[in-house]
């Protein structure tokens, strides 16, 4: 593949709106989300604890009076008293790096830039094959093996930069507002939230990858999504009818490579429940319901999946006739 | 004989669908020699697009073998592209761009410097209008950045398919003009049309095809043959035709002789006294020849 085609497949990204516009939201998304994580965890004011003080004054001096209906030890403090009403009425949670990771928005930035980097690579090829310049194309490199890696490096690239960029600049923003508050940060989670970040960048380039071939393959952005959203509906119904374990849910695939490793339930068989209950299961054996899913499970997951649509997508392009 | 630029021999394309199989072309044929316009000449669906897609590798023929310059396509079609510049159809440009936009992608793809851009712009006359998007482009302007593409490869080889479609008298005038410039230039162009005054007023030779067979092929001059008949102009005709038809000369209505020897004519009447007023040779047109190669054969869809 010459770089030649890989710097006219850039330019070609650079020149549509259409991606242009999807990038622009791939940073706009993720900055909303942070300020919103930013806000819904800052730290609760003198003026908020004020208010709820004095709009909660009779249940606090009931507290005083009866502690232990509040929860309380019998001997409790009125400030005890008073921390225990308030942080009822504020009780926001802390921003923590490692919560971000398991509990917090980290999921929900890497579906955002997966999603978007999807929708942008199907829609930047998908205009190829619907404005008929694929044959122009064609017509001044009829390599196709060339013209479709060339645009499939494009595609990936763009998306694992962006990607990169943005999750990196969420967990950095996320990162300061917990210095600046002065919140514990635990060693190396910092690299640790960089490093998620970066699998997820990764996921969403490959995602971006994965949508460009199906579009190659179907040639059309509207049949790459639509076959998309029915694959994800039936493949979700197809799960449970046939009783598959969470192994083979994608969103656990997913977390299993952003998290590095995840866990998942299972059925374990009724004799496991004849055990004595001192007993502990050997991890990950029969009668253990809690199983590790690691990382490359969910790669040879994704990667099977990406690797039959790229090869299908090539042949496709190589063998058919171009309209 | 002069070298052919393009060579097909024994081409197929079978198209499978749920109605069955149809076949667009079959045992096709196809020789253009080097120079000149060469005519593509078949009713609409006779193959002629359907060809042309093979000859650039944009369709996969079912058998047959074609060379372009000598050399075997679609498996050496890389080492011979950037000598053929090809219109297919419609043109198809990213209307989003502009059509500066568009051109200078074609451009780097084949690492043509900007400048080339420039000049091909300007020799089509879009200089003005080349960063106006494509799609606010009219008919006749598409078609001229589609040439304009073509020209960034500086061709040997020109491969226009149906190139005045859609575009009003004055725009058909300047592209067959352009054509025929590019002919005298020294460049093969391939001019696929189903418009027989077309074909006939810009091609030196043509290849008349019918549902995806090849009718006949030579030069237009050849195709549409000799005169071998006469239209005669006598002020008593009774009488021209009386003094023709005794010297042995086949007559048709309205004085029509049919003969290669017009200098007999003349004198037959001139003995007997009767002074011409018309002589004039009466040539089949390639309307005539075509309509009579492609009489009964079968229109399909668009091919």
């Amino acid at each position: 593949m010459s770089p030649r085609l890989l710097l006219v497949e850039l330019t070609r990204l650079r020149w549509r709106r259409a991606v242009l516009i999807l990038l622009i939201a791939a940073v706009v998304l993720p900055a909303v989300i942070a300020l919103a994580r930013i806000w819904s965890t800052r730290p609760v004011s003198e003026s908020e604890i004020q208010s709820v003080i004095d709009s909660n004054a009779q249940q606090i001096s009931q507290c005083v009076d009866h502690p232990h209906r509040m929860g309380l030890p019998r001997n409790s403090t009125e400030q005890q008293c008073t921390d225990q009403i308030v942080s009822w009425y504020t009780g926001r949670e802390k921003l923590s790096l490692a919560r971000e990771r398991t509990g917090g928005a980290g999921m929900g930035i890497v579906a955002v830039l997966a999603a978007i980097m999807l929708v942008a690579a199907t829609t930047f090829v998908g205009h190829d094959w619907a404005s008929g310049s694929m044959s122009n194309q064609l017509l001044f490199e009829p390599r196709r093996g060339r013209i479709w890696t060339a645009k499939a490096l494009a595609v990936t690239i763009v998306a694992l930069v962006t990607a990169a960029v943005v999750s990196t600049a969420y967990w950095l923003s996320i990162w300061m507002t917990v210095k600046v508050r002065d919140l514990p940060i635990v060693d190396g989670s910092f690299t640790d939230s960089l490093a998620y970040g970066l699998r997820g960048a990764a996921f969403a380039a490959a995602a971006a990858l994965g949508g460009y071939a199906l579009t190659m393959l179907f040639r059309s952005t509207v049949a790459t999504i639509g076959v998309l959203f029915v694959v994800s509906v039936a493949g979700g119904l197809l799960i449970a009818l046939l009783g598959l374990s969470e192994h083979w849910q994608p969103q656990k695939n997913v977390a299993a490579i952003v998290k590095n490793g995840t866990t998942y339930y299972v059925n374990v068989p009724q004799s496991c429940y004849s055990r004595p209950r001192s007993s502990e299961p050997e991890p990950n054996s029969e009668c253990d319901e809690q199983r590790d899913l690691s990382p490359w499970d969910g790669v040879g997951y994704y990667g099977v999946a990406l690797v039959a649509v790229m090869g299908a997508s090539v042949v496709s392009f190589r063998r058919r006739d171009v309209p | 004989m002069s070298e052919l630029v393009i060579e097909t021999s024994g081409l197929r394309k079978e198209f499978r669908s749920r109605r069955g199989l149809r076949v667009a072309v079959e045992d096709l044929d196809l020789a253009v020699p080097a120079g000149g316009v060469h005519g593509f000449l078949g009713p609409n669906g006779s193959g002629k697009t359907t060809t042309i897609r093979m000859l650039l590798g944009l369709a996969r023929a079912t058998h047959g073998e074609m060379r372009l310059f000598g050399q075997p396509v679609p498996r050496l079609l890389p080492s011979v592209i950037d000598r053929v510049g090809a219109v297919v159809e419609s043109p198809k440009f990213s209307p989003h761009f502009t059509g500066r936009q568009n051109l200078t992608l074609l451009a780097r793809t084949i690492g043509a410097p900007t400048s080339q851009v420039d000049a091909a712009v300007e020799t089509v006359g879009l200089t003005g209008r080349d960063k106006d998007r494509f799609k606010s482009y009219s008919l006749g302007m598409k078609q001229r950045l589609a040439i304009a593409a073509t020209l960034l490869k500086q061709p040997d080889l020109l491969i226009l398919d149906e190139p005045t479609n859609g575009l009003d008298p004055a725009g058909i005038r300047e592209i067959r003009e352009t054509i025929r410039d590019l002919g005298a230039s020294g460049v093969t162009v391939l001019l696929s049309s189903h418009i027989l005054a077309e074909v006939q007023q810009v091609c030196t030779s043509a290849t008349i095809i019918g549902n995806g067979r090849m009718l006949a092929s030579g030069q237009v001059d050849d195709l549409v043959g000799a005169s071998t008949a006469y239209r005669v102009g006598a002020p008593d005709p009774d009488a021209a035709r009386r003094v023709l038809t005794e010297a042995g000369f086949s007559v048709a209505d309205g004085l029509l002789v049919d003969t290669d020897r017009p200098a007999e004519v003349t004198q037959a009447l001139g003995a007997a006294g009767i002074w011409l007023t018309e002589l004039t040779p009466v040539r089949r047109d390639l309307e005539a020849v075509f309509l009579e190669l492609t009489a009964g054969t079968e229109l399909g869809g668009d091919r």
